[in-house]
């Protein structure tokens, strides 16, 4: 049986009175990529920022590689191999595409001195041109990031999120805005990194037929609560599910 | 000709102190949406950190100067930020503005009575000899001033360029969201620029208060100044708040002797109104899209 990278366990979030999720619990393993769906207001992006550390859980626990991370900061988390991608951009806009991807990883490596004092490129620019080859930035290289078309920017704010080799990445809303074409590029890299790097993945989506196709597994939120849980065939015929959808 | 080039040469060295003072009004503004009118009087304070350390406590004017660097990037930078930003700043902008401007009020009243309500004479920093080139003479403390102050700033920029912490300084400013999920550790980040505002300032300072005289009020005309500068170069540029600084120590100087010394300082601020109007980005800066 494969390892847990994520555990997440009986998690709450609470705004005053509003119970914007109730006693999430779920398992995903390495290498796996579980799909996150739900109407709007179910309370994914909620347990997101419990899990990243954004929010601090009002009660329950988020294990990251069996270490409880709730309410740690993101900062922190980052080191322990989470990483993520926006549904809004999220370019650093004024940087270079390959300044954007060194800086992605640069927190990773060297000691406070070098930190402080050291190279800008961190020694990674070979790592991060081999990055911006994968996901076929190459050409844009040299570019402020935010002169780069929305789906580009998507796709630099992936190759960001695999820059510091993650154990677990959490896509929020990939597909959000992007192209056709892009989106078609943009799930075949994830898939690639996936299968070539075991790296385990936790996406939020409204495009069904994307999650249908690049997730496992699905877990489906509904009023911050966990409806079903399943294969994307499972979930595509599961009443409760199309009920929650369609207001039933 | 020759008076042109000594107006030019003053103005510029003037301006590169300026700019001092602006760019550290711009990296509080971009690391941490701090519009600091308390800027004027953390370049007034210094001097009379120095003035202080050489009259009570013996030291020689490089070691005070050292120490009153010290003492502003502590005090000015990183108590400033821990005792008033921090807590004002949750509350949005307009409180820490009011803040600073009280901060400003409080800086320039604590001076006048407990130092002294007079201008006191600050030791030169460098002889206070001209060199005639072309027929202009042109002093030995401009030079150097414009020397120093520009170095500084270029020193800043390739720290922030070149290295690692400066990169997370620029991705901090720019979207600290995302830095600290990438592993950035923010609130360090925002600190380290409240230092750097506390040391420019404090440079700032003892190069501009050898020719003002120590004055309680020094810091009126200087925060208009760097603000002037900041908004005239480009708001969310360091080189823009180093240009703006630059023109407004020309403008200041050509205005004083072309126009008139009496209303020298409006035209800064004519300056301003125009650049708002006609290019409200600052002569080199970017237009912010802000969603509300």
């Amino acid at each position: 049986m494969s390892e847990t990278i994520l555990s997440v366990r009986n998690v709450s979030k609470n705004f005053g009175g509003i119970q914007a999720v109730r006693e999430v619990s779920f398992d995903v393993k390495r290498g796996e990529v579980l799909g996150l769906i739900g109407p709007n207001g179910s309370g994914k992006s909620t347990l997101f920022n419990c899990v990243l550390g954004q929010l601090k859980p009002s009660s329950g626990e988020v294990h990251v590689n069996g270490r409880n991370v709730a309410g740690m900061r993101a900062c922190d988390l980052n080191k322990l191999g989470v990483g993520r991608t926006f549904q809004q951009l999220s370019v650093f806009p004024q940087m270079s595409v390959i300044d954007n991807i060194i800086l992605a990883g640069q927190e990773h490596h060297g000691t406070m001195l070098s930190r402080l004092f050291g190279p800008s490129d961190a020694g990674l620019t070979a790592e991060a041109e081999q990055m911006i080859a994968f996901f076929r930035l190459s050409h844009l290289r040299d570019e402020l990031a935010g002169s780069l078309s929305y789906g580009q920017q998507k796709l630099v704010d992936a190759a960001m999120a695999f820059m510091a080799g993650p154990s677990l990445v959490l896509l929020d809303e990939p597909a959000g805005g992007v192209n056709l074409t892009m989106l078609g590029n943009l799930k075949e890299r994830l898939k690639t990194y996936n299968e070539s790097h075991d790296t385990t993945f936790v996406v939020i989506e409204h495009n069904m037929e994307f999650v249908m196709s690049l997730c496992s597994r699905i877990v489906v939120l509904a009023e911050g609560a966990i409806i079903a849980e399943g294969t994307p065939d499972e979930i595509r015929n599961n009443q409760q599910v199309i009920d929650a959808y369609l207001g039933g | 000709m020759p008076e042109f080039i000594q107006i030019m040469i003053s103005g510029l060295s003037a301006g590169s102190i300026y700019a001092l003072a602006a760019v550290g009004f711009t990296l509080l503004w971009q690391a941490s949406q701090t519009i600091n009118f308390a800027q004027g009087e953390f370049v007034m304070l210094p001097a009379f950190f120095v003035l202080a350390l050489m009259s009570f406590a013996g030291f020689p004017l490089w070691l005070a100067i050292l120490a009153a660097i010290a003492l502003s990037v502590l005090l000015l930078g990183a108590i400033f930020k821990r005792l008033i930003v921090e807590p004002m700043i949750s509350h949005g902008t307009l409180p820490l503005v009011i803040a600073t401007i009280a901060l400003g009020l409080l800086l320039k009243e604590a001076v006048k009575e407990f130092y002294s309500p007079l201008g006191q004479p600050f030791p030169s920093l460098f002889p206070q000899e001209v060199f005639v080139v072309a027929g202009a003479s042109i002093s030995i403390p401009d030079i150097a001033n414009f020397i120093i102050a520009m170095g500084t700033i270029i020193a800043l920029q390739l720290f922030l360029q070149r290295t690692r912490t400066g990169r997370c300084m620029q991705a901090t400013a720019q979207n600290p969201d995302v830095a600290q999920i990438l592993g950035v550790d923010v609130k360090r980040m925002v600190l380290y620029t409240f230092l750097i505002n506390g040391a420019l300032a404090a440079i700032a300072s003892v190069l501009i208060t050898p020719v003002y005289l120590a004055k309680f009020s020094n810091g009126e005309v200087l925060g208009v100044v760097a603000f002037t500068a900041a908004i005239v170069g480009g708001f969310n540029q360091i080189r823009g708040a180093l240009v703006g600084g630059l023109v407004i120590g020309v403008v200041d100087n050509l205005s004083a002797i072309y126009f008139s010394a009496e209303y020298r300082q409006a035209v800064p601020l004519i300056l301003l109104i125009v650049i708002i109007l006609v290019r409200p980005q600052g002569l080199l800066g970017t237009a912010e899209g802000r969603t509300v």
